[in-house]
């Protein structure tokens, strides 16, 4: 069963999507996406001088009206799509709750993945977390294999501490294939540490889109003026510190800081970023957003 | 600016208190958050806060603010215009000789005094009042501010206690009668209620003090001539006291004892097989506040012949009184008595009746009618059994009280405050009482005829009372301000003052001071010991509070002050808003 951001109105809308790489890539089948390799295709490449096997039907006669020599037309190849999500699984996704924060980070990726799923693409699910296993589902393709998608977020609960790159680099010890890399998390790390993991996905290739999620009281947190004894979700880490506006506006000014540099070198890599607040409309997100920064065609 | 109630002030020690909220809020609450990573700068920050970890924000000084200025309100500061008539109230009592320092309490007031005198414009007039041994004006009405001064450096403290009157309404009809503008009183009582034209300065503070509470002069019966002194030291102090006790007879030492006195409690020495000497002093040699009470004087009886006046409808049953060595009997009917003007005899003994009012005599009332002035009679008893006694107390002295059974008897229940001596299971059966300087004892029995061998515990209680009304004959001391009534002759006081006494003129009232008065008339001389007398002078670790709320409530006679209160409550208010504005209650939804 779908959760329930997924109404019927959402999901046709969903379908009428198209994820947009900004790299050729490799598939296993014919799709709508344009490969390095000649192709089939009505895309026109290249000429190539006519050797001996050619189909003859790709004889450019224009060509050799003028010149007298033979050339072959080649078309680009249109492959399908592999994509891989990847979702924060660690402590912090479940602030404050996990119905707050990583379902909603959930339903943006499996709204993703229904987007792939509905162009007969290929989309397999990773949980970052901080297991040697790498948790990942197999590659679904079809729209009907969203219910995999759901119960395979379904079973996930939030927890532990996540090293981001050493996450990203078991998962990527299987990815064969290039794609594209969609990650949902909410990027609270340090700078280096999820530059060392971006890098990563972009040694192997891959198109990279990053979707920042945060809750609304990690943007604009609740407390209580006074002494407060902060614990960190993830490492157990204990601040104390005394709360006020002013340390609010501290914060939030840092909180700022923090996304522009994840936004700046996000644009610098050539990597799709945006920011989703949990309290925001998920179809608002999706269906404008994310078609916004370029996400979808 | 002065403060009218400055107890109130004290309040302000307790201010700090405001800081426990916060402290207790300032205690740090956990709470989880998803990542610190952005956080961790902070809490390096605020740990270096050089309150620590206490976060005062500025609504607490405001709120700070807010109670220091109703404390202040509550200490009612006046702006006071210099006034031009006052008063100034003296307390002259003993407890005022109490050393704070080097300088006495009284020397302290002085100070504070000519404090006072030298604020005042040349144009002021001031009235000097001494509140012992009552509260009248000393020097000339009105006088200038010098010449107070100058007086009052010529006053001493008296070695009376000061009568615990409504100072308040004292003072307040002597500020409307003479009109007023300030009355100072200086004391060292803790005043209460003070407030608008009266403004007391209370001086010293609680002190450990030892005083001599009594020195009896006793005889073994009233016929003997063996002296044995009593010394009865009180405790005033927080510690216990080492001291010694010293006897002399005439000025010289005639024995001495170590004594040590628990704090709070009484301790008693006496001396025994004394030589006759016309007066005794003991003295103890405890180094504390008040000198005054470390020594006491008591004068012994001269005559050894107690002359009794016997008021009786059966004279037989006493008649046999007179077969007692030393004892002088006359025996009246009631109906004579009241015609009668004897004041020769030292004891008189109302059997069977009672004078409607106290005589001015030590008396023993036996089974006295209802109408008597000291007790009311109750149940009737046959041959009762005597199931208390005070022990030691000279009635008391080798009664055998298992073998006193009177064939009738009487409880009795005391009219005013009363000592009871004797008691039966159904209630007391004797009691004693003291006014006036004069001794009284109720019996609710007759002891009489008076039986000798044949029934000795009668016998024995017989002469017991006799002897103790032997004692309080003429009095061992009396106490200071009390007059004394003299015939003729030169009077020589402690301070080396003489007096002549005229005929027609009787009453000595100027007993001021403690020691030894002595009259000499012709070629014979008589003493009279004079000691302070009460317990309250020399407890000086509890005075006595004096009350004055009875004047702060006078309208009309503030005319020399300007009151603040009003205007700090008024921006206490204002404060509150702001802080209400600024710190808004929390409502939790």
């Amino acid at each position: 069963m779908l959760p329930a951001p997924f109404t019927a109105d959402f999901l046709n809308r969903l379908e009428a999507l198209r994820l947009r790489t900004r790299k050729e890539v490799l598939g296993s089948r014919p799709g709508s996406y344009s490969s390095p390799h000649r192709g089939t295709s009505l895309e026109f490449a290249d000429y190539r001088r006519y050797s001996p096997g050619d189909d003859i039907r790709y004889l450019d006669w224009g060509v050799y009206a003028r010149t007298e020599r033979l050339y072959v037309k080649l078309f680009r190849e249109e492959v399908d799509l592999f994509v891989y999500l990847f979702l924060d699984a660690s402590g912090s996704m479940a602030f404050p709750s996990a119905q707050e924060k990583f379902s909603p980070a959930s339903h943006t990726a499996l709204a993703l993945a229904y987007v792939v799923l509905a162009n007969h693409d290929h989309v397999k699910l990773h949980l970052l977390q901080e297991s040697s296993a790498a948790p990942a589902s197999p590659f679904y393709r079809g729209r009907h294999r969203i219910i995999s998608c759901v119960d395979f977020v379904s079973e996930v609960s939030p927890k532990g501490p996540l090293d981001f790159a050493h996450s990203l680099g078991e998962h990527l010890r299987r990815i064969h294939r290039p794609g594209k890399a969609i990650i949902c998390s909410d990027f609270l790390m340090s700078a280096s540490s999820y530059q060392r993991g971006l890098n990563l996905l972009r040694a192997f290739n891959l198109d990279i889109a990053v979707i920042q999620t945060l809750s609304p009281q990690e943007v604009n947190p609740a407390f209580a003026r006074g002494s407060l004894a902060l614990w960190d979700s993830e490492t157990q880490e204990e601040i104390k510190l005394q709360w006020s506006t002013e340390l609010l506006r501290a914060y939030r000014a840092r909180l700022d800081h923090h996304n522009l540099e994840l936004r700046s070198f996000c644009h610098q890599s050539g990597i799709h970023y945006s920011l989703f607040v949990t309290d925001r409309d998920l179809s608002e997100f999706v269906l404008e957003t994310l078609p916004a920064i370029g996400l979808f065609r | 600016m002065e403060f009218l109630n400055p107890a109130a002030l004290y309040a302000a020690l307790f201010l700090p208190l405001l800081l426990i909220p916060y402290l207790i809020r300032g205690r740090p609450r956990r709470q989880i958050f998803s990542s610190l990573i952005l956080l961790k700068e902070f809490a390096s920050r605020s740990s270096g806060r050089t309150w620590g970890r206490l976060y005062l924000p500025p609504i607490f000084f405001l709120q700070l603010l807010l109670l220091l200025l109703l404390v202040l309100a509550l200490g009612e500061p006046v702006f006071s215009i210099r006034p031009v008539k006052i008063a100034i109230v003296l307390d002259n009592s003993a407890s005022m000789q109490a050393l704070e320092g080097r300088k006495s309490r009284f020397e302290l007031a002085q100070d504070e005094v000519s404090g006072i005198l030298r604020d005042l414009g040349a144009r002021s007039r001031v009235d000097l009042y001494l509140l012992v041994p009552r509260l009248e004006r000393i020097g000339e009405e009105a006088m200038a501010p010098s010449k107070a001064m100058a007086l009052i450096r010529t006053l001493s403290p008296y070695d009376l206690g000061d009568s615990a009157v409504n100072y308040g309404g004292r003072f307040s009809s002597l500020v409307e009668e003479k009109g007023y503008e300030r009355l100072f009183f200086l004391t060292d009582h803790p005043v209460q209620g003070q407030g608008g034209v009266i403004k007391a300065v209370s001086l010293g503070g609680p002190k450990d003090n030892f005083a001599i509470s009594s020195l009896e002069l006793l005889r073994s019966s009233f016929i003997s001539s063996q002296l044995e002194a009593r010394v009865e030291i009180t405790s005033f102090a927080s510690r216990e006291g080492k001291m010694k006790v010293t006897l002399k007879g005439a000025g010289k030492i005639l024995a001495s004892k170590a004594i040590t006195v628990v704090p709070g409690k009484v301790a008693t020495t006496s001396f025994a097989g004394l030589p006759p000497h016309p007066y005794y002093e003991a003295e103890i040699d405890a180094k504390d506040a008040l000198a005054l009470d470390n020594h006491r004087f008591a004068v012994p009886s001269l005559s050894a012949d107690l002359k009794i006046l016997a008021i009786s409808p059966r004279p037989q049953s006493l008649a046999s009184l007179s077969s007692i060595p030393g004892v002088t009997l006359k025996v009246i009917s009631p109906e004579g008595y009241a015609k009668s003007e004897e004041a020769q005899h030292s004891l008189e003994v109302f059997h069977f009746s009672a004078p409607s009012v106290l005589p001015h005599h030590h008396a023993l009332f036996i089974l006295p009618p209802k109408d008597n002035p000291l007790v009311a009679e109750e149940k009737s008893l046959s041959r009762p059994v005597i199931s208390f006694w005070r022990d030691p107390h000279p009635l008391t002295r080798y009664v055998n009280f298992a073998l006193l059974r009177p064939n009738y008897a009487r409880t009795l229940r005391p009219l005013s405050v009363g000592e009871p001596i004797i008691q039966s299971p159904e209630g007391p059966l004797a009691i004693a009482f003291e006014s006036q300087g004069y001794r009284y004892l109720v019996l609710g029995f007759d002891p009489f005829p008076y039986l000798g061998r044949q029934n000795l515990p009668v016998s024995i209680f017989t002469l017991n009372l006799l002897s103790w009304f032997y004692e309080g004959r003429g009095g061992s001391s009396l106490p200071t301000g009390e007059p004394l009534e003299l015939q003729d002759g030169t009077l020589v006081t402690p301070k080396q003052d003489r007096f002549q006494i005229k005929k027609g003129s009787p009453l000595f009232s100027r007993t001021f001071y403690q020691g030894l008065y002595q009259v000499t008339r012709g070629g014979e001389k008589e003493w009279i010991a004079a000691n302070l007398a009460g317990a309250k002078e020399s407890d000086l670790n509890n005075p006595v509070p004096v009350d004055l709320t009875g004047e702060a409530s006078r309208p009309g006679s503030r005319s020399s002050l300007f009151s603040l209160w009003p205007y700090l409550l008024l921006l206490s208010i204002l404060l509150l808003f702001l802080e209400w504005y600024f710190n808004p209650p929390v409502t939790q939804s």
